[in-house]
């Protein structure tokens, strides 16, 4: 029973982490249709940002977060400008292909400036309270904390405010959007500028509980597709359930496989995935575009 | 039809061309020696090694050649050269970088041997990378003799020419379990990555507590470049074991620790196979590291000497002043397979490899890194693991006892008490 | 509306004057008889390329680019004439060389007795087939980019399979073929290979066969509605590439006497396959072993040096390649718009 509740608590903590890191793709997809594969690379910067600053200046890396978001909402913003707005109206396909060049680009970037040795961010709080013979990890717990709260505040940008009604407009029907006098370009570049700050602020925050190495981006990639796929695109409540659903499903399997649980764990998503796509190309529960957009 | 009949015909007229031509193989031509020993008025012994620069071995490629290249600047500058008989020889060592691709390598050992004719090799840096260059070598008939290779199943084909002087992954948590088992311990959980060095460690260990009567209580085991191992833990956590017995890479150790602290998992004594001899370990995880136990290949605090190099500490000085940093232990084991190569050869008094095959088949010295005497697998068996225990931020050497210079601290305090 | 702009500016650029451009003439020999009589005598003078007395290693490496030339012409009829860009192609390489793994070691289960490398070797190339048929049943079905990431998904799964199936597999720790190599054996085993692959692509490509994957490709509803069995063809060409792949893997394990998880599912491998055939010129026949044996020499001769720099430079190629030179070498040398990888992007980008 403990190792049930116990198990149970370890899949939500992970599966809030995962909502939150899946946001920024599912968005970005959601909104310009382009499926990003350098994704899990700007997690990694993100968390060598929050390495970078914890080592310099002994920054925590949830302090740090004032300064990663704005920064890598730049990166988006000049990424979108400089290379994603030439080919967002392009076919699927070259998204595709550029992304996973700028993914392969990135990863042996990181390489060549930090090794391949795998960094760690040392936080002191690094400890776990108990509650009701449950043991809470308090790192998790925060970020647990801060990823519901991100997602909260993000669903009322989308839904209250002016740029976030462009932004759904735009993902909705960009003809329209643009008759109505919708700058497009614009909208796209601060999407992707929120999605990467995003992203990379997951990257910082995941920083204390596992190892920042340069070939850490690609789990994630496929991670979110799995993610994206179960809960459909750019929808906030989807990304919150589609990250429970694995969390769970890999945590439960880690606890209850004797001897190579954690390693079937670490295959279910892409197992998912693979079953998901045949199944359900369009993700289970539609999304923030329509099912066969600008069809012909 | 007519086509189709045609391009068919022209297929099988190709495929019969091919055919004849492989029917009659003519064998490969191998290109002269770079540099004919003998026209020069000096000896010289070529050596090959294809040793990672780039890629992702690169780090402790860099030990593996900065261990290599201090045994040639002393062996040419020093030393005289090597003794063969009534003559010296001096060394000539061809590096290339492996890139840490299985492919590269073998092409590389490859040329070393056809193009570069050299003498003898010296291993890659990795059990990896060992498996595809030691198989050319073993075609080839030339020995390669390495120190950064434990796996056991490079050691389980059968092969004639391959040497290593560094312990075998099965015994390297020996000294350790059976210290802890004469101070009481009892029960105890391993958890290993599923790679061929990490599963050969952990067979070892099991075999090593049936051994010395510690009951294993679970294992598990888990992919490389795993990001978390909060599953493993708390199913550990509900073993209530003794001893936690676990590792594969360095970062493996952080990550075993800090989940172990997390989830209030407090085993008496944490056993890593890999980080805690590490300085960066005490760097990345602070003080958390107090009580770690984990095995080494060599400290230079261990009481070992040599003819040649003296001292293990008098050897770290020397390395420090060649190259501006103390050695690693894959760069002590990097010189050592160097070194008994340079004995095995004077022992021989002959560069004839079946007479220095002979040679290392029989050696049995003590060097600055240990004893060195292979078993009929090209083993060096006989050499224990040391094992240390991180004690107040410094690394103590706590076994075996005739290197020990600190008493093992057994039980850890559970996390709470720190 | 966005989709119609975007036609018109492939087009215009399709139409854009070619640096230097071919004479037409020319370039349609080369697709036709002349082409294979020029290749029928490459191959005779690589088959004599052993009697000039080289080394062993110059046979290795021969060997090694007749590898990537049969997986870049295998990665090309499915993605560059088919149309369906295959993301996780290498799973057929890894699945060709774990069954030579396990056939050849009889496996740590010792479930057969042990095969020779002539009996497991096609085997293999069968084994990676019925895969493709498997899992090509199901993802062929997807559009576009959902296909390409349903095979990269099954890529890396099945990677994580390898690693759990201990008993069969070696799980991580993997498998250790005997060492028996024979340089000038690989070199014509793998010339022979390469040969008849080429060879394949090139008679599909003038065969109804091909044009019906060309038309899949540029079309696949109108092809359906013309009455071709698109599911058929897709499939056919699915398992014929995955069939030499998977033999080029068996291959593989044979010649590196030692496999695991990581180093035969390698995305990387997908990688250059993709890369080879963009280079060369998507869909043709002579493009991607041409960019096969240019990408070789890159990376062998330059980017080797450049302190692992290589792979940051690749990554920056792809992108590069994909915004500037999108119809490979022989495309932009020749001009040939009806292959090119503008419009064959345009094509299946529909189905978005």
């Amino acid at each position: 029973m403990d190792q049930l509740l116990q198990a149970l608590v370890s899949g939500l903590l992970l599966g809030g982490f995962y909502a939150v890191m899946v946001l920024g793709f599912s968005v970005i997809w959601g909104v310009m249709g382009v499926i990003n594969l350098a994704h899990g690379e700007f997690l990694m910067i993100g968390a060598y940002l929050a390495w970078g600053l914890s080592r310099l200046f002994g920054l925590d890396p949830f302090a740090s977060l004032a300064l990663i978001v704005p920064l890598m909402f730049l990166v988006g913003y000049l990424l979108q400008i400089v290379l994603i707005n030439r080919i967002v109206e392009r076919p699927h396909l070259m998204t595709l292909l550029v992304t996973f060049g700028v993914s392969i680009a990135l990863a042996n970037l990181f390489k060549i400036l930090f090794d391949a040795d795998p960094r760690n961010v040392a936080v002191a709080y690094n400890g776990s309270l108990q509650l009701a013979g449950v043991t809470f990890p308090i790192v998790k717990t925060i970020i647990f904390g801060a990823a519901l709260l991100i997602m909260v505040c993000l669903h009322l940008f989308l839904q209250r405010s002016r740029l976030g009604k462009s932004i759904r407009a735009a993902a909705q029907n960009k003809t329209a959007a643009r008759i109505v006098g919708v700058d497009i370009n614009r909208v796209y570049a601060i999407t992707a500028g929120i999605c990467i700050a995003l992203t990379a602020a997951a990257g910082a925050m995941l920083s204390p509980t596992q190892a920042i190495f340069p070939f850490m981006g690609p789990p994630f990639t496929l991670k979110a597709v799995t993610i994206t796929a179960l809960g459909g695109l750019g929808r906030i409540p989807g990304a919150l359930m589609g990250g429970m659903v694995l969390g769970i499903t890999e945590i439960f399997v880690s606890t209850y496989v004797a001897g190579i649980g954690t390693n079937l764990g670490v295959a279910t998503s892409f197992v998912l995935l693979v079953l998901i796509l045949i199944v359900r190309p369009q993700g289970i529960m539609g999304g923030l575009r329509p099912l066969e957009p600008e069809a012909e | 039809m007519r086509h189709f009949l045609l391009q068919i015909s022209l297929l099988l007229v190709v495929s019969l061309v091919l055919t004849s031509c492989s029917l009659a193989p003519p064998a490969p031509v191998d290109e002269p020696a770079p540099a004919s020993a003998d026209t020069d008025a000096e000896k010289i012994i070529y050596l090959g090694a294809a040793v990672s620069e780039t890629g992702r071995f690169s780090r402790e490629g860099k030990d593996t050649r900065q261990g290599y290249g201090l045994w040639l600047d002393w062996v040419n500058n020093e030393y005289g050269g090597i003794k063969v008989g009534d003559e010296r020889y001096k060394v000539e060592l061809i590096m290339y970088d492996d890139e840490g691709d299985p492919d590269t390598a073998a092409r590389l050992v490859e040329k070393l041997i056809n193009e570069d004719r050299v003498d003898f090799l010296l291993g890659p840096y990795s059990s990896f990378l060992t498996q595809s260059a030691s198989a050319i070598a073993e075609k080839y008939g030339k020995i390669m003799i390495e120190g950064n290779g434990a796996a056991q199943p490079l050691f389980e084909r059968g092969f004639q020419n391959l040497f290593a002087v560094l312990t075998p992954a099965l015994n390297y948590t020996r000294s350790a379990l059976q210290l802890l088992a004469e101070k009481g311990a009892e029960t105890v959980v391993i958890a290993y990555e599923d790679t061929a060095f990490p599963t050969s460690v952990a067979d070892g260990a099991q075999s090593w507590a049936a051994e010395y009567g510690l009951e294993v209580l679970g294992v598990e085991t888990y992919p490389v470049n795993v990001a978390d191992v909060s599953g493993i833990m708390s199913k550990f956590k509900e073993l209530e074991p003794d001893i936690f017995v676990g590792g594969g890479h360095f970062n493996d150790a952080v990550l075993f620790i800090r989940a172990a602290k997390e989830l209030d998992f407090n085993p008496k004594a944490m056993v890593i196979t890999v980080g805690p001899s590490n300085p960066k370990l005490i760097e990345e995880v602070g003080a958390d590291s107090e009580y770690v136990i984990g095995p080494t290949q060599w400290e230079a605090s261990m009481s070992y000497a040599d003819d040649y190099f003296g001292t293990a500490a008098e050897y770290a000085a020397r390395y420090e002043k060649l190259w501006g940093e103390p050695p690693t232990y894959q760069a002590a084991e990097s010189t050592a397979t160097a070194l008994a190569l340079h004995i095995a050869i004077e022992q021989a008094a002959s560069l004839d490899t079946d007479a220095v095959r002979t040679a290392l088949r029989n050696l049995d010295v003590v060097t600055f890194y240990g004893p060195i005497n292979f078993d009929e697998k090209g083993r060096n068996a006989g050499k224990p693991m040391g094992a240390i225990q991180i004690q107040n931020g410094e690394i103590l050497v706590v076994a075996p006892t005739n290197a020990a210079v600190a008493d093992l601290n057994y039980p850890a305090p559970p996390w709470k008490d720190r | 509306m966005a989709t119609e702009r975007n036609q018109k500016e492939n087009e215009a650029r399709v139409k854009r004057k070619p640096l230097i451009s071919i004479p037409a003439p020319v370039d349609s020999l080369l697709a036709g008889w002349a082409g294979l009589a020029l290749w029928l005598l490459l191959l005779l003078l690589l088959a004599l390329y052993p009697y000039t007395g080289v080394s062993s290693v110059a046979l290795f490496v021969g060997s090694q680019i007749f590898v990537l030339v049969t997986l870049a012409s295998n990665w090309n009829l499915i993605g560059g004439m088919t149309g369906y860009v295959d993301f996780g192609h290498a799973v057929f390489f890894g699945i060709g060389a774990y069954i030579m793994g396990i056939l050849v070691t009889g496996s740590p289960l010792l479930i057969s007795p042990e095969w020779g490398f002539w009996q497991a070797l096609p085997a293999s190339g069968v084994a990676a087939a019925l895969f493709a048929l498997l899992i090509g049943l199901p993802t062929l079905r997807l559009k576009g980019p959902y296909f390409s990431i349903a095979m990269l998904g099954t890529l890396v799964a099945m990677r994580e399979v390898a690693r759990v199936l201990r008993p069969i597999t070696g799980g991580g720790v993997g498998l250790n073929l005997p060492p028996l190599l024979n340089r000038l054996g690989d070199y014509y085993l793998m010339l022979a290979v390469m040969g008849l692959v080429v060879s394949i692509i090139w008679w599909i490509q003038r065969s109804e066969f091909g044009q019906s994957l060309i038309a899949i490709r540029e079309d696949e509803i109108g092809a359906e509605m013309r009455g071709i069995n698109t599911t058929l063809h897709k499939i056919v060409a699915f398992m014929i590439a995955a069939f030499f792949t998977g033999t080029v893997g068996g291959f593989w394990a044979w010649q590196n006497t030692y496999i695991d998880p990581d180093v035969v599912f390698v995305e990387a491998r997908t990688v250059e396959m993709v890369m080879m055939s963009m280079l060369g010129g998507l869909g043709t026949v002579w493009g991607p072993p041409l960019g096969a044996v240019v990408i070789y020499f890159l990376q062998d001769l330059l980017w080797g040096s450049l302190f692992g720099v290589h792979l940051v430079a690749l990554g920056v190629l792809l992108v590069v390649i994909v915004l500037f030179m999108p119809e490979g070498i022989l495309g932009t040398l020749g001009d040939r718009s009806s292959t090119s990888l503008g419009r064959l992007l345009s094509r299946v980008g529909r189905s978005k």
